[in-house]
């Protein structure tokens, strides 16, 4: 039986070359400096360590939802013609919804060690932010989210959800921030509802601003995903040569997979094909740059290496709010330059059809965002896979419904970026050194 | 010597041979002075490596530094970064 993991497990060891540093705005003499970071998140964003003990608080906070279940989906098997078994690892039985609770509850429990009193967010589709807010409700937090007004509004119920929690939920752009007044909701509106809040917290004493994606330290605490499944895997007696996660900034893509990258690493053997699903209208995988750009519109922090579609692209509107981030993690990025990840884009009619189809056969609905993972899971296993195909739905979708609706009524649409307005939105953007162009 | 005055030598020394690192000089840490700015016209410490020189400096002195010292805190000179780590060596003890 798959006992719950004790220590998070870093790739940072078994990277074959250091992670770029970033890259600082222009150089203003004077001002003071400030840290905003737990000591704890600093080391495991920097340290080649590989094990990272799970803190007695975290983990009485994960025995609530983990382990989480890992099957065989036969069912799905037979919907898409597959050729090779597909497991399935799901991370949606939780009152987030998604993978997401995994590091915010790390992030409340080492911000609230640090002293801070209120944590800062933006949030897309709402996982985060309602991840995020049942946290700090636990560790006696307050909490602020800006979401994306338009996911706000087509999904109102996340809102309820995580003012139940405690949480402030302001809809973004509001207006009262000077980057919301400033781009005056032009833009890529995940960016900038990430900036409303590095903005909010900057100005709120006691405040700061915490991320659940990107950073090296979210797929971190992220490497439970995996790690249990390495471990349900073998109790299957099951072997898989793939391995698939979808893909916004990386968070759950890397948990899921970067910890068959470490331990193949650990012990000599090849690893598997650790397949990125990603929007194919915010395709930064497979049709980005490996620059350096921002990670939010305020234009303050680093400019990180990543892959890129440019932070000033105005991404479509879809129904996978999660995925709609113009760049790749820098850890997620580094991996796919340097050859260890694969990426795959995916239609959203063709990822939510997946997501019904999984629907039908699993009796489990996923997040449209996870439909993407299954769609591109479906592919592998029919073609590509020799041995068997581990994929994770990071998600459900029950409050995604009417996406599924527009899908029922044939009135899903797709918007891949055209080639202009992508190589306009990368051009001023300074490339990685040595990467392809 | 005082062992609290051998740790201030040797933290003092430490820290600045950090902020002379990240600042991509090579010059002398004795002609760096306490009230040096970090972020001036000498040294070029930014936040985004201010946070990797606390990291160095726990490896080089063997301490850990306390998340509670640094969130809501900000460090102007040499000396302000020189006080918390000596702080941390000191509790260490």
């Amino acid at each position: 039986m798959t006992g719950l993991p004790t220590s998070w497990r870093s790739v940072l060891p078994h990277l074959t070359t250091p992670l770029p540093d970033d890259r600082s705005p222009d150089h203003v003499a004077g001002s003071g400096i400030g840290v905003n970071l737990p000591m704890e998140l600093v080391r495991q964003s920097i340290q080649p360590r590989e094990y990272w003990q799970i803190p007695d608080e975290v983990l009485d906070a994960y025995r609530k939802f983990r382990p989480t279940p890992l099957w065989r989906a036969t069912g799905f098997e037979e919907a898409v013609g597959a050729k090779v078994p597909v497991y399935v690892k799901y991370e949606g039985g939780n009152i987030s919804g998604s993978h997401k609770l995994n590091t915010a509850l790390a992030q409340a429990y080492y911000y609230k060690r640090a002293g801070v009193e209120e944590l800062v967010t933006g949030t897309g589709a709402g996982q985060w932010g309602t991840a995020l807010a049942a946290a700090c409700a636990l560790f006696g937090l307050r909490c602020t989210v800006f979401m994306v007004g338009s996911s706000l509004a087509r999904k109102p119920y996340r809102g309820v959800l995580m003012r139940m929690l405690g949480a402030e939920v302001l809809a973004s752009p509001t207006g009262t921030t000077k980057v919301s007044r400033e781009t005056r909701g032009q833009g890529n509106s995940l960016s900038l509802a990430i900036g409303e809040a590095v903005e909010y917290a900057a100005g709120k004493p006691g405040a700061a601003f915490c991320i659940g994606s990107g950073e090296t330290y979210s797929i971190l605490h992220q490497s439970v995903i995996g790690i249990e499944a390495i471990v349900q895997l073998a109790e299957l007696d099951a072997d898989v040569d793939a391995v698939v996660g979808c893909v916004g900034a990386g968070s759950n893509f890397g948990g899921i997979a970067l910890p068959f990258h470490a331990e193949a690493a650990a012990t000599g053997a090849r690893p598997p094909r650790l397949v990125a699903a990603e929007s194919s209208s915010t395709p930064k995988l497979t049709r980005g740059v490996y620059a350096y750009d921002q990670t939010d519109a305020t234009g303050t922090g680093p400019l990180e290496a990543m892959y890129t579609i440019g932070s000033s692209y105005a991404i479509p509107d879809s129904h996978s709010a999660g995925l709609r981030y113009h760049g790749a993690a820098k850890l997620v990025s580094a991996m796919r330059h340097a050859g260890q990840v694969d990426a795959v884009a995916v239609d959203q009619v063709e990822a939510l059809e997946a997501g019904r189809r999984f629907t039908v056969r699993e009796a489990v609905l996923p997040a449209p965002e996870s439909g993407h993972a299954l769609a591109a899971a479906a592919r592998l296993a029919a073609d590509g896979a020799e041995r068997g195909v581990l994929v994770c739905v990071s998600g459900h979708g029950y409050l995604d419904l009417a996406a599924y609706q527009q899908l029922l009524d044939g009135e899903l649409s797709d918007q891949a970026p055209a080639e202009e307005a992508l190589l306009a939105a990368v051009a001023g953007l300074p490339r990685v050194e040595g990467a392809r162009l | 010597m005082s062992v609290e005055a051998q740790d201030r030598v040797t933290v003092t020394r430490a820290v600045k041979t950090v902020v002379i690192a990240e600042s991509r000089l090579s010059i002398d840490p004795d002609a760096v002075s306490g009230d040096e700015p970090l972020n001036g016209e000498l040294l070029r410490v930014n936040s985004f490596g201010f946070v990797g020189m606390l990291v160095r400096l726990e490896d080089d002195l063997g301490v850990t530094l306390p998340d509670d010292l640094f969130v809501g805190r900000t460090f102007t000179t040499v000396d302000d970064l020189v006080s918390v780590v000596l702080d941390a060596v000191e509790a260490a003890r």
